[in-house]
């Protein structure tokens, strides 16, 4: 007779994370999608971190939480949507892969920063990005000017950043770090209800930042900022794809 | 005899990741690039151990795992998965596929020298008996 598998036995065995408490709080959140904004207002004020994000969305003119006109989170749901807060949610358990994964590969300590904080990327630069589609549809994009590339690669390789020379291998070393970043985002869009599965990374050098197209999807610009090490990221989602 | 580990993934910087973690000890670390290849390295090899992804071209890591655990040669070599995909449900997929362990991406160079040595033993390079 085979042994019945149970998840908490394996994630003990394996040395597993637990689930995080932000993919609690977005399977929360999706099982209350068809219930009134009352009782989705209720899940979002237990969480000070997702009602003051909703509160910046729908005070997008003022420059500090004291110049919100809308301040509570029934006006601001009305103001911006369930999809909005939805995408607000995805972007918890994003940002907790993007810090554990350029800590544990680079060694590099980033943290969140307002996109408008960081001075606006231009010139060459190298774009990444992966798709995802089921349940959950969009793509993450990982951007970063050349320099920081070869920075944060020769960190994850253990080599000077002198003898990093290939370019080729600053792009795998790159497109690893999106396709861990998505691949843990993934797992717990998967966790909360939201089966998908991911592609390929592509990697490319740009020039320009080219908006993804409206049609896409709900967008979140994200900005990280460590030591010499400036990160922008796009998520752009559509969390009723399927 | 040096312990042969075949490591499976498509990334090349993870292919040189594992192979650096190794290089101080008295081991051979082969390469595949994805699941089709990993199967032919490892029916030819017969490396002691495979450390395989999930998610790669061509054949994917969890139908690898399944054709050698569905091979009688080549079904008791352990197969430690080194993959970003730590949902629950693929977790006990593959579980129950029989991989023996489980590393999740990002990882540190220690924690995946931890999990093999559990499996395998391995002895610095030049630490061999005299005999």
């Amino acid at each position: 007779m085979s042994k019945t598998i149970d998840y908490k036995e394996l994630a003990v065995r394996y040395g597993l994370d637990p689930i995080p408490d932000s993919v609690i709080r977005l399977t929360q959140l999706l099982s209350k999608q068809d219930a009134d904004l009352e009782e989705i207002a209720r899940v979002i004020s237990a969480d000070p971190d997702l009602t003051v994000r909703l509160l910046r969305v729908a005070n997008p003119r003022a420059t500090n939480d004291q110049e919100f006109t809308i301040e509570t989170v029934e006006e601001a749901l009305m103001r911006t949507g369930v999809g909005c807060v939805l995408l607000l949610a995805m972007g918890a358990p994003l940002t907790a892969a993007i810090l554990k994964t350029f800590q544990t590969m680079a060694g590099i300590q980033v943290r969140s920063v307002h996109p408008r904080s960081l001075p606006p990327l231009r010139g060459e630069h190298i774009c990444g990005s992966i798709g995802f589609s089921g349940k959950a549809e969009g793509m993450i994009e990982l951007r970063m000017i050349r320099p920081v590339a070869q920075r944060v690669a020769a960190a994850v390789l253990g080599l000077p950043e002198k003898e990093l020379t290939d370019p080729t291998a600053v792009a795998d070393t790159i497109g690893e770090l999106l396709n861990i970043v998505t691949g843990n985002f993934k797992s717990n869009l998967c966790d909360a209800g939201l089966d998908c599965r991911i592609q390929p990374p592509k990697v490319h050098y740009a020039n320009e930042v080219t908006p993804p197209p409206a049609s896409a999807g709900g967008v979140e610009r994200m900005a990280f900022r460590g030591p010499n090490v400036e990160l922008f990221v796009t998520m752009v989602v559509n969390p009723w794809a399927d | 005899m040096p312990a042969k580990i075949l490591s499976v993934d498509d990334s090349k910087t993870i292919r040189m990741l594992v192979a650096k973690a190794f290089r101080p000890y008295d081991c051979i670390v082969l390469e595949a690039g994805n699941g089709e290849e990993g199967l032919a390295v490892a029916q030819r090899e017969r490396p002691d151990l495979i450390i395989l992804d999930v998610t790669m071209p061509i054949m994917d890591g969890v139908t690898m795992l399944s054709k050698l655990k569905e091979d009688p040669d080549l079904k008791q070599i352990p197969v430690v998965m080194l993959t970003a995909e730590s949902g629950r449900d693929n977790v006990m997929h593959i579980a129950r596929l029989g991989a023996r362990d489980y590393l999740v991406k990002p990882f540190k160079e220690d924690q995946l020298l931890a999990k093999i040595t559990r499996i395998i033993s391995l002895q610095p390079k030049g630490a061999g008996s005299a005999n």
